[in-house]
Formats: structure tokens, sequence, C-alpha cells
């Protein structure tokens, strides 16, 4: 059997058995809508996940001895809200039933926010729910790639659908997709979210996935444009505090570059079982959960076993998975052995290795150079500029920021 | 060379005294400078230190850790309470609710970690 080990990066040491952190379930693969970026191949398939496969899961995940003492769980589609929120109050129902007594589960959505309605907003309170919703921004950005079945932009639905968040009180975060047009416009982006209330953004890029080539990465200079597109908007942010109160790109960039020396510190995309992903059908994947849903002329398919068929502990000893794992390590040492980012990073993400260098066992991507590299960049410059501004006196910059 | 970057970086991280998660994102987003002004000059990161990006990572680490147990020294001498600002920064997050990115970083970005948020909202 392959190793398997959760390594803390730049430790050889690790844990005996995986440990399941994250589980991504898709109740369905079908999107009520049709983004030109997506990544699905089965969205338009209106299939949806039986109890008996849900309950093979979570029994079957409960009972491995691989998780530890939480677990998050993302409702992750296709759309999520396209199934009655029945479907949910009995699936939550069996988790707990299912679940021991001391484990922490926790569920979250993530959606196009375009079907949620008083009864949504009252589910997710009740509930205690974590919600996504995917927002491009203004609508004349948001238009051009979130679209309908019949090519109409979806912004005036997703818009009403946050401010009923916001009027029921629920938190919310948005994940954006980032344009080369809407990163020349921090400003206009920073102002849209103010506007709006949305205080907890997340920023991506469009990428290459599975039969999507991103236009944006064939862009010139959108590495250069990234950065300033972040440096400008987490300017802004600072410049009005109480707005936007979270943007995971910059924080997430602080917790990795200033962090103690003896922290630990994992890439959990390069971990086996980390991030366990079932469709609706039951197929089980790790790694990138993009990866369940492609396929691949030198591994076919990503997909380890059926949960209604195969048991659980035994999929780690599947031959495709002992080949993706070693050439995902693989990958991670060539990291290791020639990224400067490698210890704020740790191997970086295994589905944008297979599509951009056509293998796992590879290292730099333009995901990396965006996201790992250009916001470790912002950080690095801002303890620059601090050095800069001669204010190296205990306090000094607190004192000068908060007057 | 190490060790003048180790102290370069025990000075900057001292003069950012850790406000909370909030706070320090906040004070490190003020030094950003202004579309104008980055549009007059360069465009490009700072290359302001010759040191290669992980000596320079790894300086801050270590800067990180010298930096927690001054502060360590200095709290116990005044009241005799442990008061660990840079240590307790990055352990507990500046209060950010679990799950959000701590301890495995590299989480999944179609997804946001959203583990206890209802008790901080």
């Amino acid at each position: 059997m392959a190793k398997l080990v959760g390594r803390p990066i730049g430790s050889r040491r690790g844990r005996d058995v995986p440990r399941i952190e994250l589980l991504v379930v898709q109740p369905t693969p079908f999107c009520n809508i049709d983004c030109r970026y997506c990544y699905l191949p089965d969205r338009s398939s209106k299939a949806v996940v039986s109890r008996q496969t849900l309950h093979n899961l979570f029994s079957q995940v409960f009972a491995s001895g691989w998780v530890g003492e939480c677990l998050s769980v993302v409702w992750h589609a296709g759309e999520p809200t396209v199934l009655p929120i029945e479907f949910y109050r009995e699936a939550f129902r069996m988790v707990d039933r299912l679940k021991p007594a001391e484990l922490a589960v926790s569920h979250s959505f993530q959606t196009n926010g375009t079907l949620i309605d008083e009864a949504w907003c009252t589910f997710f309170r009740e509930e205690r729910l974590g919600v996504g919703v995917s927002i491009d921004g203004p609508k004349q950005f948001h238009d051009r790639r979130r679209l309908t079945r019949s090519g109409h932009g979806t912004f005036d639905r997703t818009i009403a659908g946050i401010r009923l968040l916001r009027r029921h009180g629920v938190p919310f975060h948005v994940i954006s997709v980032l344009s080369a047009a809407s990163m020349a416009v921090p400003r206009e982006m920073f102002d849209f979210y103010v506007e709006e209330g949305i205080e907890q953004v997340c920023f991506n890029v469009e990428e290459s996935e599975g039969d999507h080539v991103s236009e944006s990465f064939q862009e010139s200079g959108i590495e250069s444009a990234y950065y300033r597109f972040l440096s400008e908007f987490w300017r802004l942010s600072a410049a009005a505090p109480g707005h936007i109160t979270f943007i995971r790109e910059i924080e997430h960039a602080i917790a990795q570059v200033i962090r103690p020396a003896d922290a630990p510190f994992r890439n959990q995309l390069v971990e086996p079982f980390a991030v366990t992903s079932m469709d609706w059908a039951g197929n089980i994947s790790t790694f990138s959960p993009e990866l369940l849903g492609l396929k691949n002329p030198v591994y076919e398919d990503f997909i380890l076993g059926n949960i209604n068929r195969d048991a659980l502990i035994d999929l780690p000893s599947r031959p495709n998975f002992i080949r993706m794992l070693a050439d995902i390590e693989a990958g991670v040492e060539m990291c290791r052995e020639r990224c400067q980012y490698f210890s704020v990073c740790g191997g970086g993400e295994p589905v944008n290795k297979l599509a951009e260098n056509s293998s796992f066992a590879s290292s730099e991507t333009t995901y990396c150079r965006l996201i790992k590299m250009r916001g470790t960049d912002l950080v690095l410059d801002a303890l620059e500029r601090v050095q800069s501004r001669g204010a190296v006196g205990k306090g000094a910059v607190c004192a000068e920021v908060y007057e | 060379m190490r060790m003048s970057l180790r102290n370069k970086y025990v000075r900057i991280l001292s003069a950012i005294a850790p406000p909370g998660a909030a706070g320090i994102a906040l004070l490190l987003g003020s030094t950003m400078p202004s579309a104008a002004i980055r549009h007059s000059t360069s465009t490009e990161p700072l290359a302001a230190d010759q040191s290669s990006v992980s000596e320079r990572l790894a300086a801050i680490r270590e800067a990180v850790l010298d930096v927690a147990k001054a502060e360590t020294d200095v709290g116990r001498s005044k009241d005799g309470e442990l008061r660990l600002a840079w240590g307790n920064w990055w352990r507990n997050w500046g209060g950010r609710p679990r799950g959000w990115g701590w301890p495995n970083w590299n989480n999944w970005r179609n997804w946001h970690p959203w583990n206890n948020w209802w008790r901080n909202w």
C-alpha cells in the first residue's frame, strides 16, 4: 500500500492514517444556470443522490476512524438549491443520527444565489449554515459569463438573493471570479461590494480546468494585473475600515507569511482524503474536488470507488489511487526543490498541474503564480513599506494607522 | 546575511504589534500605494531586498518566534501574566472562526470554511 500520510510541510514525519477534514458532497450535478467557465461536465443532468447513498457515505466516513474532532461538509453541486429544502433537512438529521456524539459537523452551501427566497433564508438561519454566493462583481462583469441556459445574465436574480440574505441576517461570503476586465477596475469592484453590504470576499481567477481553457490565463500581463488589483482593493479596504472585513486572499497570505517558525503547515489538497469528494452516484475521489468529474487520457478518470459497492477504507489500496498519490507526491517534491514559495504553499493544486502541465508530477502553474506568489509578494512588499516608512519603533505603525 | 535579515523583520514586526487579525490586515493594507501613485512608478512587486523570497519567508518565521519570546519576557516582568501578542495572534488567528484556513492553508478555493462562524456573527 502507498504511504497514506498527511505530512506537515517541511517534515517527513506524518500520520499513519488519512484524516478527512472536508467532505464535498454533490447532491445533484444539475445547475439551473450555465456559466461559460464552468468545469462541471454533467450540469444538465437532473440526477439526485439517493438517501441510501448518503447513508452509505456518512456511515462509512464515521466508522472509518479517519475523522478527527470536526468535519466540514460542503454541499456543492451543480446548484444545491435546485433541490427542495426538505431534502437537506432529512440529510442533516440523518447525519446527526449517524455521527459520533463528540464529532462536530458543520454544513455549508456554495450557491449561485438565484433561487434564494424567504424559505431558504429561514432554513439557513435555523440550521446555522455557512453560505457562499458566487457573484462576479457588478452586473456588467457578472453577466458576461454567468448566464442562464437561454443566454441571459443572472446578476439581477443573484443580487436579489444576496439582498434577501442580508435582510434575514444570514452571514455569507461571496466568491468572485475575476476577469481581465474586472481586475482593471478595483475601485469599481470595491464600491460595488460596499454598496451591497458584502463584507466577506474571496477572489478566484478564471482557470483552465477540465475542458475549460481559461481566457484570463492567456492574457499577457495577467500576473501584474492581479497584483495591482489586490493591492488597490486592499488599500481601499484599509482606508475605509468596517466595510470589507475579510479578503480571503489577503488574510490567507498574511497568515501564511507571518507565522512562527515552529507552526504546523500543511497543504490539504495534496493530502490523501483530507478533502474527500462524492458525486450524486456515490463515486469517491480525493485531492482536488474538481477531479471527480474529469476524464484524462493518462489516468482515464479519478474515481477511486463507489460508496455503494466499495469500502471507503479499501480505496487507498486501489491502483489508480497509488498512481495518483505517487505522481502528486513527485510534484510536491519538485515544488519543494524548485519553488521559492514552497514554505507558504506546500506543493500547489493537483488539478491545476494536470490542466496546465498535463501531469501531477510537475511544479509551477499560472494558478501558483497568481494566487500563491503574487499574494505572498503583496505581504512581503507591505512589510518592506513598514520599514521604509521608518516607523520601526514598537507600536509606531499601529499608532499611525489608528490615529 | 540570514541574521541581519531576521533582525530586520524583528524590527518590522515589533513595529506592528498585532491588534488582531483584522487589525493587521488593515494596518498592512494602509501601506499599499494608491493606484495613482503606483501608475506613475513601477507596477511590479517591490524588489527592495536582494535576499531570495525563500530566505525572506524563513527569516520572517524566525522573527515571529523572536518577537513572541521577547513579548513573553516583557509581559511576565510587567504584570506576571503571560501576554504573548504575536504567538497568540497567530495561534488564535485573531479570533477568526476556526477553520478559516488553519492549519491547512491551501484550502480549496471553490469553497470557504465557515466553521463556528455563526457563533461569531
